[in-house]
């Protein structure tokens, strides 16, 4: 199939999923409950994007992701380096990452408003409790099998412990980073609006509630909508990096 | 030189009073049956390795970690770094030797073109043929220009063809160098178009049995491979060598009846 055929069947299923929707909510559903798109549509703007008060929320949802994804990032990275290069610290500590990953954090969710308080600090604690550990464990398996023949071949071209990681370990576990990387942005994204839907101030949490419990789904939906578009983009940015690093690979 | 292994079962002594010495500027190849420590010959000469006896000395010093300044390798799988073109991973050669300075393009560029590949400098390894890349892995041995070359098999991996022209070309560009060569071979014919000494080593533990001169000046042609003097000297290796891999074979023989 030539490439503008499949755009074009993808753009035929999505039209045909968006019109059920609108005839479904038109002729059956509650309007109470479910919203048409075409309502939602008339509803993003001006009302709920044209509303100062969302657009300043989905900003400090916005950096609060920001700032728990690069401090995943950056935290991630450093302890997987630190546990991946030695022996030890595979045997000893990854174990322990695993454990901790495979814990449910929603239960701890508590535990973290009653730490940081109801303000920003606990949804980016959240979210960088959600992205750190996919960053620690691919950062890790990124940094097994290296060919050691070209370890080899550095430190007999007189590379320095640092130069092998920096020229060889690094390149070599891009691949497997960048796969953490957008596993950490869903994941973060998940862990901040969890925070945000559990308790909130003024952040997208605070609306959503009041949308729902006032009943007016059009301007809910529009409001996961702007989400939803939020979460595309900025995976696609970190895939755009991505190709940046990956262009060897052609 | 012996090696611990995991357990005392797993020891293996490797080599065993060898001692070898070589010339400036001497093209020497190895060639043993495998398995009897060439490789790590050559990796205590490069200061890969740390013998556990003995000493390896390069150009009057102890040699006891790798030594960029003076020693180069090359070694039987292509090394350049996949994510980096050609050039950029001369220029990373030149830098981890710590020599990377203005005209480091200019030298990258002159070995390459100096094994005929300068076309291909902005090439990824990965848009290459295994024979033009180990032509590239030998011209950036060359461009870091070390005086001594360490070579561990590094045609294995090439058809026939391409190791002869990859052998004619190595000959003339080494005879204008005056470099010290060590190349680990089990080709004859490609030992004795090359060296100027053949070293024969035995079977594991790997001693020297034999040392043969090859009195051809550099660079050679293809003709000399027709000579009696080539077929001679081919014909001596041969008979040295098939003692040391019969008994290559029977040790095998013997390990693998054991374990079962
Ligand atoms: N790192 C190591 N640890 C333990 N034993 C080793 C190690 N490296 C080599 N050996 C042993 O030392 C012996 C010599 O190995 P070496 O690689 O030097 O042989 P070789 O002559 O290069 O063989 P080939 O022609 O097959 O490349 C082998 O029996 C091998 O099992
Ligand atoms: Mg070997």
């Amino acid at each position: 199939m030539s490439p503008n055929k499949i755009r074009l069947v993808r753009f035929l299923v999505i039209l045909g999923v968006v019109l059920l929707w609108e005839f479904y909510a038109r002729v059956f559903a509650t309007s109470s409950l479910s919203a048409a798109p075409s309502q939602v549509l008339a509803e993003l703007w001006p009302k709920v994007l044209g509303e100062p008060r969302v657009r300043a929320a989905i900003g400090v949802t916005l950096i609060e992701l920001i700032v728990a994804f690069v401090m995943s990032v950056v935290f991630g990275m450093l302890i997987g380096v630190l546990i991946g290069m030695t022996d030890i610290g595979r045997r000893s500590f990854y174990p322990v990452v695993l454990l901790l990953y495979g814990i449910p954090q929603a239960i701890l969710l508590p535990l973290f408003v009653l730490i940081f308080g109801l303000g920003p600090a606990s949804k980016i604690a959240f979210g960088f409790s959600h992205g750190i550990f996919p960053v620690i464990v691919n950062t890790i398996a990124g940094m097994r099998n290296v060919n050691p023949l070209l370890l080899r071949g550095a430190a007999a071209m007189g590379a320095t412990r640092f130069e092998q990681l920096r020229y060889v370990m690094f390149p070599h576990m891009v691949t497997a980073v960048f796969t953490g990387l957008r596993l950490a942005m869903t994941l973060t994204l998940l862990g901040v609006l969890l925070a945000e839907l559990f308790v909130s101030q003024g952040g997208i949490g605070f609306f959503t509630l009041l949308y729902a419990e006032t009943f007016n789904p059009a301007s809910l939906i529009a409001l996961i909508l702007t989400l939803a578009l939020l979460a595309i983009v900025l995976n696609e940015l970190v895939r755009m990096v991505e190709a940046r690093f990956s262009r060897w690979k052609e | 030189m012996e090696f611990p292994g995991r357990d005392p079962s797993q020891r293996v002594l490797a080599l065993d009073d060898v001692s070898l010495d070589i010339r400036r500027g001497e093209f020497v190849c190895l060639l043993g049956p495998s398995g009897c420590g060439k490789s790590t010959l050559l990796n205590i000469i490069g200061g890969m390795l740390t013998q556990t006896s003995g000493s390896a000395t390069v150009n009057g010093t102890p040699v006891t970690s790798p030594r960029p300044d003076d020693i180069a390798y090359v070694f039987q799988e292509s090394t350049l770094f996949p994510w980096f073109t050609v050039l950029e991973n001369f220029r990373l050669a030149l830098k981890f030797r710590g020599v990377e300075d203005a005209n480091w393009r200019d030298r990258a560029m002159q070995s390459l073109s100096a094994v005929g590949m300068e076309q291909f400098a902005s090439h990824y390894p990965k848009q290459l043929s295994v024979g033009m890349k180990q032509r590239i892995n030998l011209a950036r041995g060359l461009c870091v220009g070390s005086e001594v070359l360490l070579l561990d098999e590094p045609f294995a991996a090439l058809d026939e063809q391409t190791r002869m022209v990859l052998g004619e070309d190595l000959s003339i560009l080494l005879a204008r160098r005056g470099k010290t060569i060590v190349f680990v071979t089990h080709s004859l014919a490609e030992a004795v178009f090359l060296a100027d000494r053949i070293v024969v080593m035995t079977a594991r533990p790997g001693k020297v049995k034999a040392s043969i001169e090859v009195p051809e000046p550099h660079p050679r042609s293809p003709d000399f491979m027709l000579t009696d003097a080539f077929q001679d000297i081919r014909k001596e290796l041969y008979g040295l060598l098939r003692d040391e891999i019969r008994q290559t074979v029977a040790a095998m023989r013997v390990a693998r009846d054991a374990q079962a």
